[in-house]
């Protein structure tokens, strides 16, 4: 399964009418990729190139069009591309294996996404709780500073965070925080609280304080009872009954 | 890297509906505050609650009567000097306090944005 962080990048050049037992070798390598339960894989169709062969395979020559190349690329973590290796080097008789490190941002799953079943799971243990203090109307690069601030939450993999809106205040700037008379004209209070370990939320303040022009931001020791995996309502009541 | 300082957290909790002196009891801190040279003072409204009495505080059509959190960030003194005149406004409710570290950010306008 791949994850977020280091992971290395295949890619395989071969032609696409090379043969490999009877069938295309660029069908058999995917057919090996999937059986070996690579993440994914894709091959791309290139409009021209040429190889060792030094023969240009393009489609303007009709006789060359039967030999263009073919780009297959994966990305799987080091271990498994180690594994994978010897039998590509056997399968690949004509072409081009390349291997090279790769950062990986996001993986997202949908389905992975649909509410998580078995019964809960009760994790205990002492966090930090950040508490970030701003005006509603603040910007960052065009954008409501609140919400850059929660998309690089997201980004940092942060546990998670809340936005609350006050209602009145007031801060160092002096000014009263109120809410204006015309309906679209805010300024008020915004704090964003976010629970996770104190190196988390250390590296997340560093990132964090320099898109802030004015504001402040609060610590404290808190408890944490978490509950994951926590059944459906309807289930739930299933399983009683 | 920014010092980080130590400080109190106080947080009062009463109801939207709570008056002082014919004024939201809401408002009637948040000035307080002013007057009494407090850093900084912050109303949240919550959605629904309840309290001592377990009358259920939320949004009616008529009555707006949500629990109201009030939080203040500042250092032990100050906030010594605010607690009992806070004690004397406020006729039900609660008043919390906890120590927290705290920093202050204000970086120049970037240019650009």
């Amino acid at each position: 399964m791949l994850h977020k962080g280091t992971a290395k990048k295949v890619t395989i050049f071969v032609n696409e009418d090379t043969q490999h037992h009877f069938s295309s070798l660029c069908d058999s390598l995917l057919i090996f990729l999937l059986h070996k339960g690579v993440s994914g894989a894709t091959a791309t169709r290139a409009m021209a190139g040429f190889g060792v062969h030094q023969v240009m395979h393009t489609t303007k020559i009709e006789v060359l069009t039967e030999h263009l190349p073919i780009r297959i690329e994966f990305i799987e973590s080091a271990e498994k591309v180690d594994e994978l290796m010897a039998t590509l080097y056997d399968m690949v008789t004509d072409g081009v294996i390349e291997v090279q490190d790769t950062q990986v941002i996001k993986v997202a799953n949908k389905e992975r996404l649909s509410p998580p079943k078995g019964p809960h799971m009760e994790t205990r243990g002492t966090a930090r709780l950040m508490r970030i203090y701003m005006g509603e109307s603040d910007k960052w690069q065009g954008e409501y500073l609140y919400e850059a601030v929660i998309k690089r939450l997201r980004l940092m993999d942060i546990a998670g965070a809340t936005v609350y809106r006050g209602i009145l205040g007031y801060g160092v700037k002096g000014h009263t925080h109120k809410s204006g008379h015309l309906p679209f004209s805010h300024d008020l209070p915004v704090m964003i609280s976010v629970v996770d370990s104190d190196e988390k939320l250390a590296k997340a303040v560093s990132e964090i304080e320099p898109m802030m022009q004015d504001g402040m931001i609060v610590f404290s020791d808190v408890d944490v009872i978490r509950l994951v995996h926590s059944r459906p309502a309807e289930e739930a009541s299933h399983a009683n009954g | 890297m920014r010092t980080v300082k130590k400080a109190q957290l106080l947080r009062l909790h009463f109801g939207e509906s709570d008056r002082y002196k014919g004024k939201p009891l809401y408002e009637a801190i948040v000035n307080r505050c002013k007057e009494l040279k407090i850093a900084g003072a912050t109303v949240f409204r919550g959605l629904e609650g309840y309290g001592e009495t377990a009358e259920i505080h939320r949004h009616h059509l008529v009555r707006k009567d949500q629990p109201i959190v009030v939080t203040i960030v500042d250092t032990p003194e100050n906030l010594r000097r605010l607690i009992p005149e806070v004690e004397d406004m406020m006729d039900t409710g609660l008043i919390a306090t906890s120590d927290v570290e705290y920093m202050r950010i204000e970086n120049p306008p970037a240019a650009g944005t």
